[in-house]
C-alpha cells in the first residue's frame, strides 16, 4: 500500500494546532471514571486501540491478491497481466483522490462521517471483490478493487487526522509508530494466513475453485467490517469527547493548490522521480512475488508467502529505529543513496543468482524502510510550508499513477518474457531512481541546499536563522 | 517489450538502448558463422508411400565433417544421428531389406571408418494413467499403453527444413500423436516456446498429442523414450539450473541426457529439453505445465530392435537405455482440460548448446549501471572544477 504513513511524522510535528487548548477545561463539572474521561490517558488508550484497527481491514485486504496469487490465477483462469490489473485498479482512483481526501474530510463530510464513508467503501469494495470471485466474473473483481481503492488511501488520511486530533502535543509520534506497525502487521498476517484460510475453505466446500476463492475473500472482508465497526465506535467516542470537552472536530489542515505545481523546484521533481521509480520496484514486485519464488526457487506456496511478507515484517520494527537514526544524523541524500543502492543489490541478487531469497528480501525490507524514513521528510526541506500539502498530494498521486501503470507492464513482461527480464526491468527502474538521487545530490550541492547536511549542521543553521530573526 | 520498457524512461533512453542492443546483436551474430549445408532425401522415392512407413535422410555437411539425421516411421518413430569426420560420407539404404526388418546392415554409412559417433532416440510407448487423487506420481492406475510401433503413421509432410508425421492408435476414433523433426543448418532459436537454442549440430523434435480421447477424466500421460547407441548410449540426465528464463518464461532449469566416453567429461551426444510442456498449440504462460523425467534405466536392446526398423537396420549390437517423461504435476489441470500436450527436445552431437543472456538484458543492465556511474563521475569532476575556480577566485580577490 502506498506509503501514506511516512508523511504522518512530519504533519504531526508541524501541526501543533491550537485546538488542543480546550482540552480538559469542560470535563471538570462532573467526575468520571478514568476510562470514560476523554481527557484521561486511559480513555485515549482505548481510543488508540480502535484507531489502530481502523486501518487493519484495508491493509489486510490490500494484499489479498498477492497472498492468493496461485489460487486466483488458477481458479479464474487468468494470466499474470490480468492478475496485476487487480493492483492497477486499486491505484487508479488514488491518482485523483490523493488531492481530494483532505478536502473531503475538512469541508464536505467532516472527520467522523468521512471515516465511516471511507470504511464503507473499503468494506463494499472488498465484498464486491469477493462476490466477483464467487461468481467467476473477473470484471466484477476489478470493480471491487476500484471501489476498495477509493476508500483505502483516503481512510489512511482519516486515520492520521484522528491521531493528530486526539494525541497532538502528547504521545503523537508513538501513536504514529504504533499505527504504522499495525499496518505492517495487517499486511503480514494477510500474507501468511490467507493460504491457510483458502485450504480450510477448500476442505469445507469439497474442492478448490472460484467458489472457494470467493468464500475465502468474503472471510477476509470480515476484517473490513471489523474496521467499519471501529470507525463507528470512534465516531461515537469523538462526538462524545467533543460534547464533553467542547473541542473542534479534527481537520487535516491540508491546503491543496494545484497552481503551486508550477513553483516546484528541480530538487522536488527529482524527489518525485525517486519516489515513483523506487516504489514501483517494491509494491508490484511483492504483488506478484509469490509465483516468482515458487517458480525460480522451488519454494512451497507457504514458504513463498512467508518470504514475500518479510519486507513488511522487517519494516515494522526497522522503520522507527531507522527513522531515529536518520533524524539524528541528517544527511538524507546519503541515506537515500544507500537505500537505493541496497535495493538495486537486492534486485540484482534476485535476478542473477540462485542465492536464498531470504537474503535479498531481508535486504529489500531494510532498504525499503530506510528509504521511507529518509525520502519523505526531504520534501519539507525543499518546499515552503504552505505548499507542503500540495507537494505531498502530488507525490502520492504520481506514485499511484506509477504503481498503476507499472503493475500492468509487470504483468505483460512476466507473460511474454519471464522473470529475468522482469527483474532486469525493476533494476532499470531502480537505476533511474539512482540517477535522480545522484542528480539531486548535485542540484542540492550547487544550490547550497541543506538536504545532505548533518543533523548538527542543520540545528546550527536553524539556531542562527532564529537568532537573526530576533 | 522494448518499447514498453523504455516508454517511461524517456526517448533518450530508448535511443540509447536501441543502439546498445543493435550493436551487441551484431557483435553476437558476427561471432557465429558456422553453418551446414542441408540436403534432404526421402525413402522410398515413389509417389505413393508404402503402408509400412518412410525414412527421411537429412545430410548436413559442414567444413570437415558430416551429420546424418535419419528419421523413420517404420515401426516406432525413431531419430538416428550419425556424426562422421568426412565431408563426403554418404548413407546407403537397401530398401527391400530395410522394410523386411530382419537383417542389420541394410542401412550403412560409408565409409564406415569415418563414423565418430552415433545415437538414436526411439519413441516407443505412450502411457496413460488415471490420476484420480491428483498426485501426478504416475506409479499406478495405468491403462494399457499405446505401442507407437502399432500406430498407422501418415506420410511425411515435408516443408523445408521440417518433417511432420502424425499417427493414430489402431482402434482410436480420433486424435493423433505427431512428431515434427527440424534440422538446422545454423545456430538460432525458433519463435514458439520453449524456444530452445539450437546449434548446427542439433535437431529439434516436437511431440504433440492432439485430441486423443482420454480414458478417464483425470488422465495424465507419460512418454517413454529409448536412447540407443553403439558403445556409448545416452546414460545420465543432468538437470542444470539456469537464471535466464526470458526465452522460456518461468522455467529456470534445463535437462540434458548425455553420453560420455568412459564417463569422461567430454560429451559425445545429447538430448536436451526444458522441463515444461504446453497445453495449447500457441501457448501462453498459463498453458505451461511442468514435466518430470525418470532415471534412465538399461533396456534390452533386442526389444528396441524389434520395434524400430531403423535401429534394426543400422545397429548390429545395440545398447539401449529407457527413460520416461511424465507431463503435469500435482494440482495441475488434467489432460482433458485442453486435450492437447506438446513437448520439445533437441537431439544432437557434441556438447549441448548453452544459453546466454540476450542483448536486451545486457544492454539494459549496462545502461542502468553505467549512466548513474558516469553521472556521478561527470558531476564530481564539475563540482571539483567549480570548487577550484571558487577558491582561486577567492585567492585573487584580495589583489583586486
Amino acid at each position: 500500500m502506498a506509503d501514506f504513513e511516512e508523511r504522518r511524522g512530519l504533519l504531526g510535528d508541524e501541526n501543533e494546532c491550537p485546538a488542543a487548548g480546550g482540552q480538559g477545561a469542560g470535563g471538570a463539572s462532573r467526575p468520571m471514571a478514568a476510562i470514560c474521561d476523554p481527557s484521561h490517558l486511559l480513555h485515549r488508550v482505548v481510543v488508540l486501540v480502535f484507531m489502530c484497527f481502523l486501518g487493519f481491514g484495508s491493509y489486510f485486504c490490500y494484499d489479498n491478491p498477492a497472498a492468493l496469487q496461485t489460487q486466483v490465477i488458477q481458479d479464474l483462469n487468468l494470466n499474470t497481466a490480468s492478475f496485476m490489473q487487480l493492483y492497477a485498479w486499486y491505484s487508479w482512483p488514488n491518482v485523483v483522490l490523493c488531492f481530494l481526501g483532505g478536502f473531503l474530510i475538512d469541508r464536505v463530510f467532516g472527520i467522523r462521517l468521512g471515516t465511516i464513508i471511507f470504511s464503507l467503501f473499503v468494506c463494499i469494495g472488498q465484498v464486491i471483490f469477493a462476490a466477483g470471485a464467487w461468481s467467476n466474473h473477473f470484471w466484477l473483481m476489478e470493480v471491487g478493487r476500484f471501489v476498495f481503492g477509493i476508500g483505502g488511501e483516503s481512510l489512511a488520511v482519516a486515520q492520521n487526522t484522528y491521531a493528530v486530533n486526539w494525541f497532538k502535543g502528547k504521545e503523537l509520534n508513538l501513536v504514529f509508530g504504533l499505527q504504522l506497525s499495525m499496518a505492517r502487521l495487517g499486511s503480514t498476517v494477510n500474507m501468511n494466513i490467507m493460504g491457510w484460510v483458502y485450504s480450510k475453505v477448500a476442505v469445507a466446500v469439497g474442492s478448490p475453485g472460484y467458489t472457494t476463492l470467493g468464500i475465502s475473500l468474503m472471510i477476509a472482508a470480515g476484517t473490513c467490517v471489523f474496521s467499519l465497526l471501529c470507525a463507528l465506535v470512534l465516531a461515537f467516542l469523538d462526538k462524545r469527547a467533543e460534547r464533553i470537552l467542547h473541542k473542534e472536530q479534527g481537520k487535516t489542515g491540508e491546503v491543496i493548490k494545484l497552481t503551486d505545481v508550477k513553483d516546484f523546484s528541480l530538487a522536488l521533481w527529482l524527489i518525485f522521480i525517486i519516489c515513483v521509480f523506487y516504489y514501483v520496484a517494491i509494491f508490484p514486485f511483492i504483488g506478484q512475488g509469490q509465483v516468482f519464488f515458487i517458480e525460480k526457487f522451488n519454494f512451497s506456496p507457504a514458504q513463498a508467502r512467508a518470504v514475500n511478507s518479510i519486507v513488511y515484517i522487517i519494516s515494522a520494527p526497522a522503520s522507527p529505529i531507522l527513522g531515529f537514526i536518520v533524524d539524528k544524523t541528517g544527511r538524507n541524500v546519503g541515506w537515500v543513496f544507500a537505500a537505493v543502492i541496497a535495493t538495486l543489490g537486492a534486485h540484482m541478487m534476485l535476478a542473477f543468482t540462485f542465492w536464498n531469497p531470504w537474503i535479498a528480501m531481508s535486504l529489500l525490507g531494510v532498504s525499503y524502510s530506510l528509504l521511507a524514513c529518509a525520502l519523505w521528510p526531504m520534501v519539507a526541506f525543499v518546499v515552503p510550508e504552505h505548499q507542503l500539502g500540495t507537494a505531498y498530494g502530488f507525490m502520492q498521486s504520481i506514485q499511484n499513477l506509477g504503481l498503476a501503470v507499472i503493475a500492468i507492464i509487470v504483468g505483460v513482461i512476466v507473460d511474454v518474457r519471464g522473470y529475468l527480464v522482469l527483474e532486469v526491468f525493476f533494476c532499470a527502474c531502480i537505476c533511474i531512481a539512482l540517477m535522480a538521487v545522484v542528480g539531486l545530490y548535485f542540484v542540492d550541492y550547487l544550490k547550497g541546499g541543506g538536504l545532505n547536511q548533518s543533523a548538527a549542521a542543520r540545528a546550527k543553521l536553524q539556531k542562527e536563522t532564529s537568532t537573526n530573526a530576533e | 517489450m522494448a518499447a514498453a520498457m523504455t516508454a517511461d524512461s524517456g526517448r533518450v533512453w530508448g535511443i540509447l538502448l536501441l543502439f546498445v542492443c543493435s550493436s551487441s546483436q551484431s557483435l553476437f551474430n558476427g561471432g557465429d558463422s558456422y553453418k551446414r549445408e542441408l540436403t534432404v532425401k526421402l525413402y522410398p522415392n515413389t509417389s505413393s508411400p508404402p503402408p509400412g512407413g518412410e525414412l527421411l535422410h537429412v545430410r548436413a555437411v559442414g567444413g570437415n565433417d558430416t551429420l546424418h539425421f535419419l528419421f523413420c516411421s517404420q515401426g516406432a518413430p525413431t531419430l538416428l544421428v550419425v556424426h562422421t569426420d568426412s565431408p563426403s560420407s554418404i548413407v546407403e539404404v537397401n530398401w527391400p531389406q530395410f522394410v523386411a526388418r530382419n537383417t542389420s546392415g541394410s542401412l550403412r554409412v560409408e565409409p564406415q571408418s569415418s563414423i565418430l559417433y552415433s545415437t538414436a532416440v526411439v519413441f516407443s510407448r505412450l502411457l496413460e494413467y488415471d490420476d484420480e487423487n491428483n498426485t501426478a506420481e504416475g506409479t499406478s492406475n495405468f491403462f494399457p499403453p499405446y505401442e507407437l510401433q502399432d500406430f498407422s503413421w501418415s506420410p511425411m509432410n515435408l516443408s523445408k527444413p521440417t518433417a511432420v508425421i502424425c499417427g493414430s492408435a489402431p482402434h482410436a476414433i480420433n486424435g493423433s500423436l505427431c512428431f515434427q523433426l527440424t534440422v538446422f543448418g545454423s545456430e538460432g532459436r525458433p519463435e514458439l516456446w520453449p524456444r530452445l537454442l539450437h546449434s548446427p549440430n542439433s535437431s529439434q523434435v516436437e511431440v504433440w498429442l492432439d485430441g486423443l480421447l482420454p480414458r478417464s477424466n483425470t488422465s495424465r500421460f507419460v512418454l517413454e523414450l529409448q536412447a540407443v547407441g553403439g558403445a556409448f548410449p545416452l546414460s545420465k540426465v543432468d538437470v542444470r539450473q539456469f537464471i535466464d528464463d526470458e526465452y522460456t518464461p518461468s522455467i529456470f532449469k534445463v535437462s540434458q541426457w548425455v553420453s560420455s566416453a568412459n564417463n569422461g567429461s567430454d560429451i559425445l551426444g545429447f538430448v536436451q529439453w526444458k522441463p515444461v510442456a504446453y497445453r495449447r498449440p500457441r501457448p501462453a504462460l498459463e498453458d505451461a505445465t511442468p514435466c518430470r523425467h525418470s532415471e534412465p534405466q538399461p533396456w534390452t536392446g533386442n526389444k528396441t530392435t524389434d520395434s524400430s526398423a531403423l535401429i534394426k537396420a543400422f545397429y548390429s549390437d545395440p545398447r539401449a537405455v529407457g527413460m520416461n517423461v511424465s507431463f503435469g504435476i500435482a494440482g495441475e489441470p488434467f489432460y482433458n482440460s485442453t486435450m492437447f500436450l506438446s513437448w520439445t527436445m533437441l537431439v544432437g552431437v557434441g556438447s549441448p548448446p548453452v544459453d546466454s543472456f540476450s542483448p536486451l538484458v545486457i544492454g539494459i543492465m549496462a545502461a542502468g549501471l553505467g549512466i548513474p556511474f558516469v553521472l556521478l563521475l561527470v558531476g564530481g569532476v564539475c563540482v571539483f572544477i567549480m570548487k577550484r575556480r571558487d577558491t582561486s577566485d577567492a585567492a585573487y580577490q584580495p589583489i583586486n
